[in-house]
């Protein structure tokens, strides 16, 4: 239970599931994750990993999939929480998960709260980056409805930087600003023959996917060059989310990653699913360059293959290349998905945001502030890459943070 | 909010003019920047320039050449529908001082995108030439805007229809040999901007071009914009789109470019898109090839 990072009373939910209380599971559940449909598809589950069972030599319990139950079987009608409004506006910089939980949080302590969200619909990574068949758009949509209901305005096609700047927020009368605008900015690869045609980054390839054209799963042709055979590069979630699209079209798909499987950043259970699905492994290899062909598009994939040298200081195995190894993959697809920056673009337009060496918002650690007074960040753009419990988590801490602000 | 269109008009073939009612972005515009627009729910979002800006109506104007699938659906949106989705305004603006002689030289659709451009240098007071080109007579557009917002006007035509014959590059050529220029602005086509660069570069005239990738999420976050300038990988959505033009690698740029424009062919073929039709090609293909033997 320790191990949530929203403190849901695990033992307490899954006492009610046993005895038949599935509403009652759903309302323990709701008192601490504002978003819980959602968490029981796409949660990294840590839970899971410290579960005491596990000592014991038993069967690890499958929270996650136990919430996911609650959360569709269990859900009454979305009733109107009565909360007074206490007079005081917050303004919500991103409407990721953290923005929403915050959000919630908020709400419930009286504040009227609005989220500022750039593209089209609410919902941020939930949206763009996690495709269809992990998370159904009609969950989310659901879920968001809820959070409406409860009287939080999202306004949609609203840059905030660019369409109003932070000091004309103030100056609307917000009390304070929430920026929550999460790390989606991909890494760049440097390895030559990235601008080829049919290289696509992570992010670029879901997005096309998941904004445009809703459902395209069902026999519809992708809306952009994919080729017969996808390389996609990278360990994480959105590595094996791109491949599983892939997949999905009827592409012949491999994951090339630079550690063993091992290593993965992601739960074994993905990993089996990605294996059933019919991708192909490639561990240990490491790509050198990608090739083109007369038309400036990819033909192949130079790679190399690693292995484990001494073991460094910091505790991991050092990799290195096995002399000799180099292969050419023959792909006409080469997705990069090696990682994600913070995304704080909003600096850009506002100087007085300082931000650290590693991108992230400079944040206070004990307030929570940024360095503007009454602007506070949460989030993965203050955290970098982290779980999305760990950013819901955050969005909490941080409301908690602004009611104590506020209120001084 | 609805992005309600007040005003349509089309100025050439297959090149529109869209008047939106966006009050927020109106109030923020300054030349350079430019919108993301995504006409239906669940369409692509493409991005383009604003031309000019109310404050005072609220609205916006975008000019845009129907060529693609999107831009073809927006030029369908009649007087009174609503837009989708505008979101603005995005880029840097365009850094606009005094100078002293300034060459704004455009062809084709990017002369809408010239003209905010132009109107900015003449108000801060320079001395505006504009070097203008199109195919023929009747793709030039914005000749009468064109020649209130510049000092001296150049038209060219590729086949000689209206006034010039030849490309907008060899009048570039001509008037920088002659004449004193202080800075370039160049828009256009990948080849048009790397020849004008070139032009430039021998006589030391600083130059500036605005580039054009392909954009998908227009905020930095999917990088498909990704454009090589001055060595470095920078987004041409957060970052541009105006760039130094001696320092954006072209060769890198057209290839950007170009890896979706042979997309646009692959999408345009009916089997591709419509695989239904095809069958029923195939059926009465079979029939008659059947019913001849």
């Amino acid at each position: 239970m320790k191990d949530c990072p929203l403190g849901i009373d695990i033992p307490a939910f899954i006492r009610f599931l046993r005895e038949g209380h599935v509403a009652s599971a759903y309302d323990k559940i709701k008192e601490k994750n504002p978003l819980p449909s959602i968490c029981g598809r796409v949660c990294s589950a840590p839970c899971e990993v410290a579960c005491v069972l596990k000592e014991e030599g038993g069967v690890v319990i499958a929270i996650r999939a136990l919430e996911r139950h609650s959360a569709d079987y269990g859900k009454s009608r979305a009733a109107k929480r009565e909360s007074q409004y206490n007079g005081k506006k917050i303004a919500v910089v991103g409407s990721g998960p953290s923005g929403l939980s915050s959000s919630v949080d908020l709400t419930r302590r009286g504040y009227a709260v609005t989220i500022f969200e750039a593209l089209d619909k609410p919902g941020g990574v939930l949206r763009y980056g996690i495709p269809e068949f992990r998370l159904p758009r009609k969950i989310l949509d659901s879920e968001i409805n809820d959070i409406k209901t409860l009287g939080v305005k999202i306004e949609t096609n609203f840059f905030i930087g660019q369409t109003a700047t932070l000091g004309e927020l103030f100056k609307e009368g917000f009390a304070a600003v929430l920026i929550a605008t999460g790390a989606g900015i991909p890494k760049f690869m440097d390895i030559p023959g990235t601008h080829w045609g049919g290289v696509y980054y992570g992010e670029e390839f879901l997005m096309r996917l998941n904004l445009m054209r809703p459902g395209v799963f069902s026999r519809q042709s992708p809306n952009f060059a994919l080729g017969e055979h996808v390389a996609v590069i990278g360990s994480g979630n959105t590595a094996l989310d791109c491949a599983r699209v892939c997949r999905r079209y009827g592409r012949k798909v491999t994951l090339l990653f630079r550690r063993s499987e091992v290593e993965m950043l992601v739960r074994a259970e993905e990993r089996g699913y990605a294996r059933e699905e019919g991708i192909q492994f490639e561990p240990l290899v490491r790509p050198v360059e990608i090739l083109a062909d007369q038309h400036h598009f990819v033909n192949g994939l130079k790679c190399v293959r690693m292995d484990y040298a001494d073991a460094d200081v910091v505790g991991q195995w050092e990799l290195a290349p096995v002399p000799d190894s180099e292969f050419v993959l023959d792909v006409d697809t080469v997705i990069c998905a090696i990682g994600h920056k913070p995304n704080a673009l909003i600096s850009h337009f506002d100087p007085a945001l300082k931000i650290n060496k590693d991108g992230t918002l400079k944040v206070d650690g004990e307030s929570g502030l940024t360095t503007i007074p009454g602007v506070f960040a949460c989030g993965n753009v203050v955290s970098n890459a982290g779980p999305l419990v760990a950013a819901m988590a955050s969005g909490i801490e941080a409301a908690q943070r602004i009611d104590a602000y506020v209120k001084k | 909010m609805s992005f309600k269109v007040v005003n349509k008009l089309i100025l050439a073939k297959d090149i529109k003019r869209l008047d939106i009612l966006a009050p927020n972005i109106a109030r923020k515009f300054q030349p350079g920047h430019y919108v993301s627009v995504c006409p239906e729910e669940g369409d692509e979002r493409v991005p383009l320039s604003v031309i000019d800006a109310d404050p005072v109506k609220g609205t916006i104007s975008l000019i845009f050449l129907e060529e693609g699938q999107t831009t073809t659906k927006l030029g369908t949106v009649a007087i009174g529908e609503s837009v989708f989705s505008v979101l603005g305004p995005l880029g840097v603006p365009a850094r606009i001082e005094k100078t002293g002689t300034v060459v704004c030289i455009a062809t084709g659709i990017w002369t809408a995108q010239i003209l905010p451009i132009c109107r900015g240098y003449r108000k801060t007071g320079n001395k505006v030439i504009g070097i203008i080109g199109a195919k023929t007579k009747k793709t030039l557009m914005l000749e009468a805007q064109m020649r209130l917002s510049c000092n001296t006007i150049y038209m060219t035509t590729n086949d000689g229809s209206y006034e010039r014959r030849g490309l907008a590059t060899d009048v570039l050529r001509e008037f920088i040999s002659k004449n004193e220029v202080n800075l370039v602005y160049a828009i256009g086509s990948a080849d048009m901007m790397q020849a004008v660069c070139g032009l430039t570069r021998d006589k030391n005239i600083p130059t500036r071009v605005q580039l054009s990738p392909v954009m998908v999420d227009c905020m930095g976050m999917c990088g498909s914009c990704r454009v090589k300038v001055g060595g470095k990988t920078v987004l041409a959505c957060i970052d541009g789109p105006e760039f130094d033009g001696h320092k954006v690698d072209f060769e890198d740029f057209h290839i950007r470019i170009k890896s979706f424009e042979e997309l646009d062919e692959w999408r345009s073929r009916k089997s591709q898109l419509n695989p239904k039709k095809n069958e029923s090609k195939t059926l009465t293909k079979f029939l008659s090839d059947f019913l001849k033997n």
